[in-house]
């Protein structure tokens, strides 16, 4: 896969617009679900997307050819994050979350599509919706921590990389995350 | 309790990953319009290139100013720790490890910190003269000393800057220090060749200030640049 993406960002990089579009279909809907998780917000999650792939056309010249441009691009999404999240802050404007925050299309976290998953059906939009209000009270630092090395797949030295942090502090802030989850969900203390 | 009854894990697995992102927006779609080839950053080709610019950079700026005319022992075991540092912090910050795109900057950082700090307390260590804090020593001459090691940090970071820009969407405070701090070492360098003073707290507070200095400097200064983004966005 990080060959693949290499290659296509190279093509990407020689002004190859089709090298573009697959680039897009490939990684865009996991940066989506890095970022609407983030925002809480399906719409914002879409702009920021798109802000995301803005400052990674204007910034492709500084891809190194042949490198995995995942990490990257995801550093970028964080970063476009960070910067949306402060100008809201400070416009004292917060964006209403969706009626349910659950989308209506999914597939299984595995990967596999929900409806062929072992469990054998959609998630619990109630069980969804209370993770996902335990998920947003959580400080920034641990939801992004919970949501790239849980929900996006990504390692400790991936999550590391893309945020800024130290591994050290990326493990940290998943155990703290996950005990306030855990607080949050009905599960008592550890 | 099996992971699967954990309520985390059971409202992490309930929060699915959505469905495919939306379409491209009309703004990305104008921005791809002519599509224009570029070539993607080349970081050994760059830093070799960096460091020949701002080695001749240097030697013409001593011959600019002057060199001091001696060439012991000493001025050339600093000499080479000057050139060591700069080219190793420059190499951190530009060259990404194998097959990553972004460079090591907090590494980078760090060796920057550590660096400064060997920079000043070496020259307290081998100049000569008294220990004791004395500002007027210090102050005597400094400014010169110091604007001259700013000036020669000034165009290795700048060029560096250009090189590494985009690539670093974190830790671009850290990655500006290390590039200051390797600019500083340029000073140094400089510095050691056209200065003929060899007191220890002009050669620790002065010169190796530089790198201290030029460090911290960076670092603010790349604070700025994300301060204007956000106020545009």
């Amino acid at each position: 896969m990080a060959a693949e993406l290499a290659e296509l960002m190279g093509r990407y990089c020689d002004g190859d617009r089709a090298a573009f579009d697959q680039l897009y279909a490939q990684v865009a809907p996991r940066l989506f679900g890095y970022l609407a998780r983030m925002a809480a917000d399906r719409a914002a999650a879409e702009d920021l997307v798109q802000l995301t792939f803005l400052k990674v056309h204007r910034a492709r010249g500084a891809y190194v050819r042949g490198a995995d441009p995942v990490p990257w691009l995801f550093a970028i999404a964080h970063r476009t994050f960070l910067d949306e999240a402060r100008r809201k802050k400070r416009s004292h404007v917060r964006l209403a979350r969706e009626a349910d925050g659950v989308p209506e299309e999914a597939a299984h976290i595995t990967g596999v599509p929900v409806a062929e998953a072992d469990d054998g059906g959609r998630p619990d939009p109630a069980l969804a919706r209370a993770a996902l209000a335990a998920l947003d009270d959580l400080p920034v630092s641990q939801r992004e921590a919970l949501i790239l090395t849980k929900l996006s797949g990504k390692s400790i030295a991936e999550a590391a990389a893309i945020t800024g942090a130290t591994p050290g502090a990326i493990k940290l802030r998943v155990h703290r995350g996950y005990l306030a989850l855990r607080k949050a969900l009905g599960g008592g203390h550890p | 309790v099996s992971e699967r009854d954990d309520p985390v894990d059971r409202g992490l697995e309930a929060l699915a990953e959505p469905s495919p992102a939306a379409p491209m927006s009309d703004a990305l779609r104008a921005e791809l319009e002519g599509l224009r080839p570029v070539r993607p950053r080349s970081p050994r080709r760059q830093l070799g290139a960096l460091l020949l610019l701002s080695l001749a950079y240097a030697a013409g700026l001593v011959g600019l100013f002057g060199f001091d005319g001696d060439l012991d022992g000493r001025t050339i075991g600093f000499a080479a720790a000057w050139v060591v540092g700069f080219a190793a912090l420059t190499w951190l910050v530009v060259v990404p490890p194998p097959g990553q795109v972004m460079p090591r900057w907090r590494l980078a950082g760090s060796l920057a910190a550590g660096f400064a700090a060997l920079s000043v307390a070496a020259g307290l260590a081998v100049g000569s003269g008294p220990v004791a804090l004395d500002a007027g020593r210090v102050l005597d001459r400094g400014g010169p000393c110091l604007k001259l090691g700013l000036f020669t940090a000034l165009v290795p970071i700048f060029i560096a800057a250009l090189l590494v820009r985009g690539s670093l969407p974190v830790g671009r405070r850290w990655a500006a220090a290390a590039l200051g701090a390797a600019g500083g070492s340029l000073g140094g360098l400089v510095l050691e060749m056209h200065c003929p003073i060899d007191d220890r707290l002009h050669m620790g507070l002065v010169h190796g200030g530089v790198v201290v200095a030029a460090a911290v400097l960076a670092a603010v200064i790349a604070s700025f640049p994300a301060a204007s983004t956000r106020r545009r966005a």
